[in-house]
C-alpha cells in the first residue's frame, strides 16, 4: 500500500513538474489563471463572430463597415485551431472554418505574386481601399495558415496551407534590393518603404528565407539594421516606433528563446523592451493618471485622436495617456507577473467600460475619459496567441518550430541554438 | 394620293392582335428586365452604399486607412494635419469609385445573364410563332405544286394553332369545287353520245370565267 502511495505521489509530482504552468518561474494564482483563461476564450470569440461564414475572411475591426484584414484572417486560422484544441469549439467545426478560409485565400482572394492585398472585401475577397499587396500582412496570414495546418496534418487544410505558402514569391518582393519591400500596388508598383530595420519583420523574413519555392537569400536576414538604444538601463534593439507589438508579433509564432543572433537573443530583447516601455509610461505617471505600476502598454492602437503608433523609448515614444491593454497582455511570455497584474488591474478597475464579449477593447485613455468601443483583429490575435503560449504549454511555439521552413531559416541564418531554460528562468522573474 | 395607301388598319383583327402581342410582349419583357435590373442592380445598391450610415462608416474607415499607413510608414507624422485630411478625402474618393465600379460591373454581369436567358426564350418563342406561319405557307406551297402537276385532289391540312386556318378552309372548298367540276367534265367525255356530251360540256364551261373570255 505504501509503495503504491509513494508511486502515486511520485507520478503526481512528475506530472506537475511537466505541466504548462511549471515552464514559467512565475505561477499566477488560480483566480488569475482563471481570468487569463477567460480573457483568452473571450478574445477567441472575436474570430468566430467577425469572420464571414461563407468566405472565412475576418474583419479588421469590430466597427461597422470595416473591411477584411488579411493579417486578422491569418490570426483567425490560428484561433480556430487553438479553439478546437482547447475544446471551445468542436474539431470538425474548426476544420470546416479553416478549410473555408483557406479555400478563399487559395482560390479567390486578390493577390499579387502570392502576396495578399492588405484589405479585402469581406464577401468577395477583392482588393478594397486601394490597399497594397502587403508583405507583412501576407506573412501573418501564411503563419496562421501553417500553424492551423500543424493541427490537421495530412488533410486538405495542410495541402492548401502549403500551396498558399509556396505560391508567395518572396524574392520578387525584394525588388532587387537587400530587403523585402513593404508592399506593391498596381498603380504605383513597389512602395518606397522596405523592411530594413528591426520591428515586426522577423516572422516575415523567417518565412521568406525558409520558403521552399521562392526563398530570399540569408543576407535578407543579416542585413536589416539592429539599432541599439537604452531606457532606464534597459538595453534594447529597438523598433523606430517603440510600439510594444513590434516586439511581440514574431514571437507569437517563433520561440526565440533558444536562438542567438550574433549575440542578440530577441526573446530577452522583447522582455527588456517591455520593461522599458512600461517604465517609460510610468515616467509620465505624474502627468497622466492612467499610467501606473499595473496600468501600462504603449503600442499602436486606436486613441482619442485616431489610430496612432503609440510607443515607448527607445523609439518614437509617442504617448498621450492612452493605454492598449492588448500590449501589456501580449507581453505575458516576456513579463508574466507584470502582465498578469496588468490584466487583473484592467479587469478589476475598468471592466465596465473596457471589457466586452470579446475580451478587452482596443484601448482607453482615463485622462481624457475616452474608451475604445471597438476591437481590432490583429490586436485580438496577438493577445490570443501569446496567452495560448503562456497558458497552454507553449503549444503554438511547439507546433510552429517544427515546420521545415522554420528549421531551414534557422539553419541558413546560423541562428545558434542555446539552452532555452536560461531564457525561461530569467523571464519568469518578471 | 397614294392609291396603295392603307385605309383600314385592322384587316384581320384577331390575326393582327396576335402578331401585335407576339412583338410587344417580348419587348415589354426586355424593358422590364432592363429597368428591374438597373433599378435593383444599380440604384438600390447606390442608395444602400451611399446611405448616411454607410457614408459615415466610409468616412471613418478612410481616415483609419490613412492612420494605418502613417503608423506603418511615417509614424512620426502628426495624426491630424491638412495632409492627412486630403489623404482621407482621396481615399474616400478612391473607395467610392471602387464601389461604383463594382456596382456597375455587378449590374452588368447580372443583366448579361438575364438578357442571355431572355434571348434564349425569345429565340425559342420566335421559332414557335414563325412556325405557325411558315407551316401553313409550306403546306399551301405543296398544294400548289400538286395542282401544277394536274392533281386536283390536293388539300391543305393545317395544325390546330396554325395561322390561316380559315383561308385553308376556303382554299380547300374552292379546290373541291374545281375538282368536282373537272371530274364532271371527265365523266362527260366518257359518254357514248358525243353530240350531247359536247353540248353539256359547253354548257358547264359557259359558267366558268377564264382569260379566254372576251
Amino acid at each position: 500500500m505504501l509503495k503504491r502511495l509513494t508511486c502515486f505521489f511520485l507520478a503526481l509530482l512528475l506530472a506537475f513538474s511537466f505541466s504548462p504552468a511549471s515552464l514559467w518561474a512565475f505561477e499566477p494564482s488560480p483566480e488569475d489563471r482563471e481570468l487569463l483563461n477567460k480573457i483568452e476564450k473571450d478574445t477567441f470569440q472575436y474570430f468566430t463572430r467577425f469572420s464571414d461564414k461563407l468566405t472565412g475572411l475576418t474583419k479588421d475591426s469590430s466597427r461597422a463597415g470595416s473591411p477584411t484584414s488579411v493579417a486578422a484572417t491569418g490570426f483567425a486560422l490560428a484561433a480556430y485551431a487553438i479553439g478546437a484544441s482547447r475544446g471551445w469549439i468542436t474539431r470538425d467545426y474548426a476544420y470546416g472554418r479553416i478549410l473555408t478560409t483557406l479555400q478563399m485565400l487559395r482560390h479567390k482572394a486578390a493577390h499579387q505574386e502570392g502576396f495578399f492585398y492588405h484589405f479585402l472585401d469581406n464577401k468577395t475577397g477583392k482588393r478594397v481601399w486601394g490597399s497594397e499587396a502587403s508583405s507583412i500582412d501576407t506573412a501573418l496570414a501564411v503563419a496562421g495558415a501553417l500553424l492551423a495546418a500543424q493541427y490537421y496534418p495530412g488533410t486538405e487544410v495542410d495541402k492548401l496551407a502549403r500551396e498558399i505558402y509556396e505560391r508567395v514569391n518572396w524574392k520578387w518582393m525584394m525588388n532587387g534590393s537587400d530587403f523585402i519591400c513593404m508592399g506593391w500596388t498596381p498603380e504605383s508598383k513597389f512602395l518606397p518603404y522596405y523592411w530594413d530595420s528591426y520591428n515586426e519583420l522577423m516572422l516575415l523574413v523567417a518565412l521568406a528565407v525558409g520558403s521552399p519555392t521562392f526563398p530570399v537569400p540569408p543576407r535578407a536576414w543579416e542585413r536589416w539594421l539592429r539599432p541599439e538604444g537604452d531606457f532606464n538601463g534597459h538595453k534594447v534593439v529597438y523598433a523606430s516606433t517603440g510600439a510594444l507589438f513590434t516586439y511581440q508579433f514574431s514571437h507569437a509564432y517563433i520561440d526565440f528563446r533558444g536562438l542567438d543572433d550574433r549575440g542578440i537573443n530577441f526573446f530577452e530583447n522583447s522582455r527588456e523592451a517591455t520593461l522599458a516601455n512600461r517604465e517609460y509610461s510610468l515616467s509620465f505617471a505624474g502627468k497622466y493618471k492612467g499610467y501606473s505600476e499595473s496600468s501600462w502598454g504603449l503600442s499602436s492602437s486606436v486613441g482619442p485622436g485616431g489610430y496612432k503608433a503609440y510607443g515607448g523609448k527607445p523609439g518614437g515614444g509617442i504617448q498621450d495617456g492612452t493605454i492598449a491593454p492588448y500590449a501589456a497582455l501580449s507581453s505575458i511570455v516576456f513579463t508574466p507577473e507584470l502582465s498578469t497584474k496588468a490584466a487583473r488591474f484592467f479587469y478589476d478597475h475598468y471592466q465596465q467600460e473596457l471589457y466586452g464579449n470579446f475580451g478587452f477593447k482596443d484601448a482607453f485613455n482615463v485622462d481624457k475619459g475616452w474608451w475604445a468601443t471597438e476591437y481590432l483583429g490583429i490586436d485580438q490575435g496577438i493577445t490570443l496567441l501569446m496567452l495560448e503560449n503562456y497558458l497552454n504549454g507553449e503549444s503554438v511555439w511547439k507546433k510552429f518550430m517544427t515546420l521545415p521552413a522554420v528549421k531551414k531559416w534557422i539553419e541558413l541564418t546560423g541562428l545558434n541554438s542555446r539552452s532555452a531554460s536560461t531564457a525561461v528562468a530569467t523571464s519568469g522573474a518578471l | 394620293m397614294n392609291p396603295n395607301r392603307r385605309r383600314q388598319f385592322f384587316i384581320n383583327r384577331p390575326l393582327q392582335t396576335r402578331f401585335m402581342l407576339a412583338v410587344t410582349v417580348p419587348l415589354l419583357l426586355i424593358n422590364l428586365v432592363a429597368m428591374g435590373g438597373l433599378y435593383f442592380g444599380i440604384w438600390s445598391k447606390v442608395l444602400d452604399t451611399f446611405s448616411d450610415e454607410q457614408t459615415l462608416n466610409d468616412l471613418v474607415t478612410a481616415s483609419r486607412m490613412v492612420e494605418y499607413e502613417q503608423a506603418r510608414h511615417t509614424p512620426g507624422t502628426p495624426s491630424f494635419s491638412s495632409l492627412s485630411f486630403f489623404k482621407s478625402t482621396e481615399k474616400l474618393g478612391e473607395r467610392q469609385r471602387e464601389v461604383f465600379k463594382e456596382i456597375l460591373n455587378e449590374a452588368n454581369r447580372s443583366l448579361f445573364w438575364k438578357f442571355s436567358l431572355l434571348l434564349v426564350l425569345i429565340a425559342w418563342g420566335t421559332i414557335f410563332i414563325s412556325h405557325k406561319i411558315a407551316g401553313p405557307f409550306f403546306r399551301f406551297s405543296q398544294a400548289f405544286g400538286t395542282l401544277e402537276k394536274g392533281d386536283y385532289r390536293a388539300r391543305v391540312f393545317l395544325r390546330k394553332l396554325d395561322e390561316g386556318i380559315p383561308a385553308a378552309e376556303e382554299f380547300n372548298e374552292a379546290l373541291e369545287k374545281s375538282d368536282r367540276f373537272l371530274s364532271d367534265l371527265k365523266a362527260l367525255t366518257l359518254e357514248k353520245d358525243a353530240t350531247q356530251a359536247v353540248a353539256r360540256i359547253k354548257e358547264k364551261l359557259s359558267q366558268v370565267k377564264t382569260s379566254a373570255d372576251a
